[in-house]
């Protein structure tokens, strides 16, 4: 598939090497404004360097990426978070001296005032519903609510398309809940690509699922008709190797 | 709140800055205030690494880069213009211009942490052995003959600014404390602004900082270059203060005894790094005058013994104890409670 017109991702032939090891091979992908889209895959799929791709963070052995019409492969991260791209790293990329409020205020204030940049930051805690731990310094803060304040840096930058990277991981039940409630509601207003393990939570939020195995996209579809597919099975779900053993 | 009590302890200890400015000459006596100028300019060298490794993350093993060319470039300046006070400033745009060059180098060539150190560090060293191979006739500038491992002499003394009156020992020291008061504050506001959270930030997170969309390169390369003005501003007041000024403002002895000032006295604070400076001098001078030792012994026994007992450096470790001494003061006493 090409990137499609009118979407406002479209990646074509991203290919990401270290190396011998390709760990995005050929990836063509596209993303329509408003959408919110699972990515899944075992570990070493190719899910973190396809983001890192997208966020300047590595720059792509070849291909391009178009966002919003735009060339940005290659770009450097602020360039690309400029344009409106923010990302939830898979391990919370936060400053650990300061409170939670102080973080997320830092976040607000590349784009504005210090004023306006307070209340962005109280806006965003209330959005994740913490605002109980605002003072609080995240170093001393659990993984779930850790989650929930890089979060809310990230939508503080107000981007218009938002990369999550296993939002849930560390999450207990009411948690996740709440979570999966804050992602639905920033769909449609926001562009969003989610990546996560966990089943129960991509049902919660998406319907449209793209799986990566070995680099590659491997199938993209509605989510019941993924979790049905006995392929994607084998090669998430580990059947082929519980069989073997 | 929290930024009152900041400012506070900022204009406290410019206030002692500026009592130590007004009472020294008049207090002590000649070798003593020759002695503190030497400390205060040291201190301004100090601080050019204190600001770029404790609020900007950036650790430079080659600092006396800066602080020699800065001697170098106002000795050939003033000898030429035959005045001081263009010179001087002359001199902090040349070096402000070359930290920005190779910060340039390094920073948009996304060199990073131990990399970033070597390279100060070799540059620094090339710049010795280049200053050191001058000796011949042939190496001058203008007026001013580089004179290879004999240094360049008859530095002209800082003169009062913008007039041909020369200073007398202790209105350069007074002068060089004003400065080291004014390079103190403004290293505060700068720390204090937005650019100086950001860099801030980029020392405790930089690929979150880059995430949150700041270019991170652009921030380094000036906090770096600001750094860089500064050593070289302190190397020109070496310069005068000498009168003199030779290779060995370039030596891996300048580089590392800046990292010391700065590691024993505190990295993240401004105030360490000058105590850092008074003492360690003042440790090294006494110890000089003693047959007891070789005293680069004693000193590194004192080094040794600080890194153990006070990780974080004198000052931080100070305002510790202070801090739980104050607390427990303020307890009220259980003495009596069953």
């Amino acid at each position: 598939m090409n990137a499609a017109s009118g979407s406002i991702l479209a990646t074509s032939s991203l290919t990401m090497r270290f190396g011998g090891v390709v760990a995005v091979d050929n990836v063509d992908f596209s993303l329509a404004p408003g959408e919110l889209r699972c990515l899944i895959g075992p570990n070493g799929a190719g899910k973190s360097t396809f983001f890192k791709c997208l966020t300047g963070q590595l720059r792509p052995s070849s291909g391009s990426i178009l966002f919003d019409g735009e060339e940005i492969g290659g770009r450097h991260t602020h360039e690309i978070v400029a344009r409106g791209i923010g990302i939830k790293t898979q391990v919370p990329n936060l400053f650990e001296g300061l409170s939670a409020y102080e973080n997320v205020s830092l976040a607000a204030s590349r784009r504005n005032r210090a004023d306006r940049a307070a209340e962005i930051a109280g806006e965003m805690l209330e959005l994740m519903q913490i605002p109980e731990i605002a003072g609080e310094a995240v170093g001393t803060l659990a993984h779930g609510q850790r989650q929930l304040v890089e979060l809310a840096m990230v939508l503080a930058g107000r981007p218009r398309l938002v990369l999550l990277d296993e939002p849930a991981a560390g999450m207990a039940g009411e948690e996740r809940a709440r979570l999966a409630g804050v992602v639905r509601s920033l769909a449609g207003d926001n562009t969003l690509i989610v990546v996560e393990h966990d089943m129960d939570f991509i049902k919660d939020i998406a319907s449209t699922v793209t799986v990566f195995h070995r680099g590659r996209i491997f199938i993209e579809g509605h989510v019941e008709e993924i979790m049905a597919h006995s392929e994607v099975q084998e090669i998430y779900l580990g059947k082929e190797t519980n069989a073997a053993a | 709140m929290a930024a009152f009590g900041y400012w506070r302890g900022v204009a406290l200890v410019a206030a002692v800055f500026l009592a130590i400015l007004l009472f020294v000459p008049a207090w002590f006596d000649l070798f003593e205030v020759l002695q503190m100028t030497q400390y205060v300019v040291l201190a301004i060298y100090a601080l050019s690494l204190a600001y770029i490794w404790g609020f900007g993350g950036i650790i430079s093993f080659g600092q006396a880069g800066f602080f020699g060319l800065g001697g170098y470039a106002f000795a050939v300046i003033s000898i030429n213009m035959g005045e001081t006070t263009v010179p001087f400033l002359l001199t902090i745009a040349l070096c402000f211009a070359f930290a920005a060059v190779l910060g340039y180098f390094m920073f948009y060539g996304r060199l990073s942490d131990v990399y970033l150190g070597v390279v100060t560090l070799v540059v620094a060293l090339i710049m010795w052995k280049l200053i050191s191979h001058t000796a011949g006739p042939e190496y001058a500038i203008g007026k001013a003959r580089l004179g290879g491992f004999n240094g360049i002499p008859s530095i002209p003394i800082m003169q009062v600014p913008f007039t041909d009156r020369e200073m007398d020992p202790g209105e350069m020291f007074q002068y060089f404390m004003g400065l080291l008061i004014f390079v103190y504050l403004l290293l505060h506001v700068l720390i204090r602004s937005k650019f100086g959270r950001i860099a801030i930030s980029i020392r405790e997170n930089e690929v979150r900082t880059g995430l949150l969309g700041y270019d991170i390169r652009r921030y380094k390369l000036m906090v770096f270059s600001i750094g860089g003005a500064l050593g070289g501003a302190s190397g020109a007041m070496w310069a005068t203060y000498q009168t003199f000024i030779d290779p060995n403002a370039f030596s891996l002895e300048m580089s590392a005894k800046c990292l010391i000032w700065v590691m024993a006295g505190g990295v993240g604070t401004l105030v360490g790094p000058i105590v850092g400076v008074v003492a360690l001098q003042y440790l090294s001078l006494k110890l000089g005058e003693t047959a007891f030792m070789n005293n680069l012994v004693i000193l590194g026994i004192v080094l040794v013994l600080l890194v153990l007992l006070m990780p974080r450096g004198i000052v931080p470790t100070l305002h510790d104890w202070l801090r739980k001494a104050l607390a427990l003061a303020r307890q009220p006493s259980r003495r009596g409670a069953p």
